[in-house]
């Protein structure tokens, strides 16, 4: 009757004599315009069924959209940021305090919160450079626990573990749940962009720069790549894009704790995003960062207080059975490309 | 003609090892000059300071009259320097066209370069060493003689003024040894490049290079057209021995 | 003055063999594995929460559940090595992040069971009271501490320079391949190197469990210290971590008691590390091999 072929790239649809093809590449234009519409949709859906399900794919959206330029960043410097977080403690923070003391609203507070992640950056861009490739991995994970610590000395002015309060909300119409609505559009938006932005870098001459400086540090550097300036302007630019983030968190949720973001727990998740959504592929973060917050949603709701424990369990033993992570099983059937992958060195 | 890359007295040692000691030569534009000497002369560690990866203790090193002593490797390759890996050193995971792609992209500091532009300019590379057919592959995959090709043509799409050749010949069967020489000398005329080439080889400096430079444990031992070196007593007594010297007198 | 600075030496001395005792096992993973164990910090809080679990729930007696402690700890550390570290040697984020999500398992399961309200405290103290010097008043307890760590220490160096298996493990660790060709077992030796680190690391924390906090996240506190000591070392060479934890055990006393902020510890430290990196960047170790 119904005739499926599922070749290497494409699913071929026999049906009474005709044939149809059906290219499976997320990136075909038809595939791209299906998901996206389905992200879209999602929302007001969601909005009907359950504020949970909306929280959930908010979360989602954040993830990916953390990961994604975390991705850039592993890429673009050759080493594996395991501290991420410290730049949405940065992000955030500038945002709160600054909605805080001067009442300024979100887009205000946007600019300053970039221009924080920017410069804190550039303050730790020296440790891309001279640390070499695991020494690099301990320096950033210590980041964001060490800014913890400072949030607690001064707790007059972070507030601790309390947290800052009185954020302004990222949109006001009135109604509660029209507010939630749109943030998750927003966040929709924040990551589709992030995602379109990183693709294009990664396919265009600079990521083949970054490919090359992965492959071989010393050769690029011979054939006239200046290696320490890439490194940097990848650190820093993806460091921006993940500040916004920290901002987003301040101005949806209204408070900003460092210890919701700054601890391991948060990374883990965030690397684990990365990880089994599959390896440094932007896309795969997309899918990743769905995949880590509905897995969440569920075990908190089923769970209850021995979520944390099952959730580590849990991503510990998925980390072990999908070495290429959920997205590359897929790719593992495409042709070879030059795309840059995760390569961590020495 | 003038003088392309002038080294002036340059030594670099590591802890108590003396392994390059007060060399000075000088490459005249066009040339193409060979440098010889036994393992462990100093060859790889003297490229090595010619094209930035080290840093020499003493003495200076000027391209074109700049002085290049302190550049770092991308800036001397941005002045005209290029140079081929005695082991070749391709990048694995992309394909061959991607890594010419690299070099011709980054080679000289060009605004403008986009990645379709730096594509054709490689395929043309890639033809001229005869790997046009292995454009797509990955660089992993390729054999020995065609890796050693693709570091050719990446070095060449830098569009170097000089090219430094470091032991091609090494792991090449005679087919693909004189393959590899009429390249370069190919190479030389159609974009008129100067080359400095480090052999093991004898027989291939003999007819290519205009003049040798023979260097034993650093410094420089005799300078001077291949014929001169052949005969020159220092140099062979380097290579075989002192007691060789004493039976061929006889 | 000559009292500040009394108090600071003193608390240098101190601070820095406590530290050593923490640092030394991560050190000599990184030198000898080649890899970060960021499942380091687990140790800590299994010492203490293990024992804790065998007094109160099995009714051991002090000794016995130690003993139960440390056994459990070996198989455990047995079963990460073969089924973490073994299987992933060419995937080094793999095994990372799989350290890291086994420390963050074992934290979030003891801060589901015995929260940090729950009063866990483990009777370890070996001498009770504390000792006067000059105005310094230290316990006993750390001054066990810093005797058993010097101690210990010099038992390693001996360990790793004088015996035969010692001298394997070093061989080990600066070439696997050749190791393997002149005969030697890397897989048992490896094993026998997780083992062995986890004698100070339990030593230690017995030692400072009954004075300083215990609570689900010590691990992290412990680790924290361990690696920018073993940042600051230069990884895996058992000198270069000597001096740095006095380095640092120095730092923390200095802003303690010259500065008068205590709570900058973690922090001057790390800029202490960061500092020292950019001037040289492989550490202060003079070599990279274990001594």
């Amino acid at each position: 009757m119904v005739d499926v072929e599922i070749k290497r790239d494409r699913v071929i649809i026999r049906y009474k004599g005709k044939k149809w093809d059906w290219i499976l590449e997320p990136r075909y234009w038809r595939n791209t315009l299906i998901w996206t519409a389905f992200l879209i949709l999602f929302p007001l859906v969601a909005y009907f069924v359950s504020p949970i399900l909306l929280n959930t794919l908010i979360s989602a959206n954040l993830y990916a959209a953390i990961a994604i330029p975390l991705a850039l960043m592993t890429v673009g410097t050759g080493r594996m940021n395991f501290g991420p977080n410290f730049f949405i403690g940065v992000g955030g923070y500038t945002a709160a305090l600054l909605s805080i003391a001067y009442g300024w609203g979100p887009l205000a507070t946007l600019p300053f919160a970039v221009i924080a992640s920017l410069i804190s950056a550039l303050l730790f861009s020296p440790l891309v450079i001279v640390a070499r490739g695991l020494y690099y991995v301990l320096l950033t994970l210590l980041l964001p626990l060490v800014f913890l610590e400072i949030t607690f000395i001064y707790t007059d002015l972070f507030k601790g573990d309390v947290g800052l309060a009185g954020i302004q909300t990222l949109v006001n119409t009135g109604s509660v749940k029209i507010n939630f609505l749109l943030s998750a559009f927003i966040s929709m938006l924040l990551m589709l962009v992030y995602l379109w932005v990183v693709n294009k870098v990664l396919k265009s001459r600079y990521g083949l720069i970054m490919a090359a400086i992965n492959d071989g540090e010393e050769v690029a550097h011979g054939i006239g790549v200046n290696i320490n300036k890439v490194k940097i302007l990848a650190f820093v630019f993806a460091s921006g894009m993940i500040g916004v983030i920290g901002w987003f968190y301040a101005h949806y949720f209204g408070t900003f704790a460092g210890i919701t973001y700054l601890p391991l727990n948060f990374m883990i998740k965030i690397l684990l995003v990365i990880f089994i959504g599959g390896r440094a592929q932007v896309f795969g973060c997309v899918v990743g960062g769905y995949f880590i917050a509905f897995l969440e949603m569920i075990l908190i709701v089923t769970m209850g207080p021995i979520q944390p424990v099952v959730f580590a369990i849990i991503l510990t033993v998925l980390l072990f059975a999908l070495p290429e992570g959920l997205f590359g099983l897929y790719r593992k059937r495409r042709y070879r490309e030059y795309l840059p992958t995760l390569h961590v060195r020495r | 003609m003038t003088e392309m890359l002038k080294v002036d007295g340059i030594s670099k040692s590591f802890g108590g090892l003396m392994a390059v000691h007060d060399l000075s030569f000088a490459i005249r534009q066009g040339e193409t000059v060979g440098l010889i000497g036994p393992n462990g002369a100093g060859k790889t560690t003297l490229v090595n300071l010619l094209c930035g990866s080290l840093y020499a203790d003493r003495g200076e090193v000027e391209l074109e009259g700049k002085k290049i002593t302190r550049f770092p490797p991308y800036q001397r390759c941005h002045l005209g320097l290029s140079r081929t890996y005695q082991i070749p050193r391709p990048f694995p995971e992309l394909t061959a066209l991607m890594s010419v792609v690299t070099g011709a992209l980054c080679g000289k500091n060009r605004i403008n370069r986009g990645l379709d532009d730096a594509g054709a300019e490689a395929t043309h590379y890639l033809e001229f060493v005869g790997l046009f057919s292995k454009r797509n592959i990955l660089a992993r995959d390729l054999t020995f003689f065609e890796l050693r090709m693709l570091e050719l043509a990446r070095a060449l799409a830098t569009t170097p003024k000089i090219l430094f050749v470091d032991e091609v010949m090494a792991g090449l069967n005679p087919g693909e040894a004189t393959k590899a020489v009429r390249l370069i000398a190919r190479a030389k005329e159609q974009f008129g490049l100067t080359i400095f080439w480090i052999e093991h080889v004898m027989a291939v400096l003999m007819e290519a290079a205009e003049r040798i430079i023979a260097i034993q444990f650093g410094e420089k031992i005799a300078e001077g057209t291949p014929e001169e070196i052949a005969g020159n007593d220092r140099v062979i007594e380097a290579y075989l021995g002192s007691g060789w010297k004493k039976e061929v007198a006889i | 003055m000559w009292e500040t600075l009394e108090v600071v030496l003193i608390y240098s001395f101190i601070l820095g063999s406590i530290y050593l005792l923490i640092s030394l096992g991560f050190s000599i993973i990184c030198g000898v594995l080649r890899i970060f164990h960021l499942g380091y910090a687990y140790l800590f809080t299994l010492t203490v929460y293990l024992t804790w679990m065998f007094m109160k729930e099995f009714g051991f007696g002090l000794v016995p559940a130690l003993l139960a402690m440390v056994v459990v700890q070996f198989l455990i550390s047995y079963i990460i090595y073969k089924g973490i570290i073994m299987k992933y040697v060419a995937r080094e984020e793999i095994i990372l992040t799989g350290l890291l999500l086994v420390s963050t398992i074992v934290e979030q399961a003891v801060n589901y069971r015995y929260p940090i309200q729950a009063g866990v405290f483990i009777q370890t103290t070996l001498i009770e009271g504390a000792s006067e010097f000059g105005t310094v008043v230290i316990s006993n307890q750390l001054l066990v501490g810093a005797a058993v760590a010097l101690l210990l220490t010099a038992l390693f160096i001996l360990f790793f320079l004088k015996t035969r298996i010692g001298l394997a493990i070093r061989a080990l660790s600066q070439d696997i391949y050749s190791s393997r060709l002149i005969g030697i077992h890397v897989e048992a030796l490896y094993t026998l190197t997780m083992f062995l680190i986890l004698i100070p690391v339990i030593l230690g924390t017995l030692i400072v469990a009954p004075i300083w906090a215990v609570d689900p996240t010590m691990g992290s506190l412990y680790m924290t210290t361990a690696i920018l000591v073993a940042i600051l070392g230069g990884l895996g060479n058992i000198r270069g971590t000597i001096i740095a934890s006095y380095l640092i055990g120095f730092t923390h006393a200095f802003v303690s008691f010259v500065l008068g902020e205590p709570r900058f510890m973690n922090f001057s430290a790390l800029l202490l590390v960061i500092i020292i990196l950019m001037v040289r960047p492989q550490g202060i170790a003079k070599s990279e091999a274990l001594w």
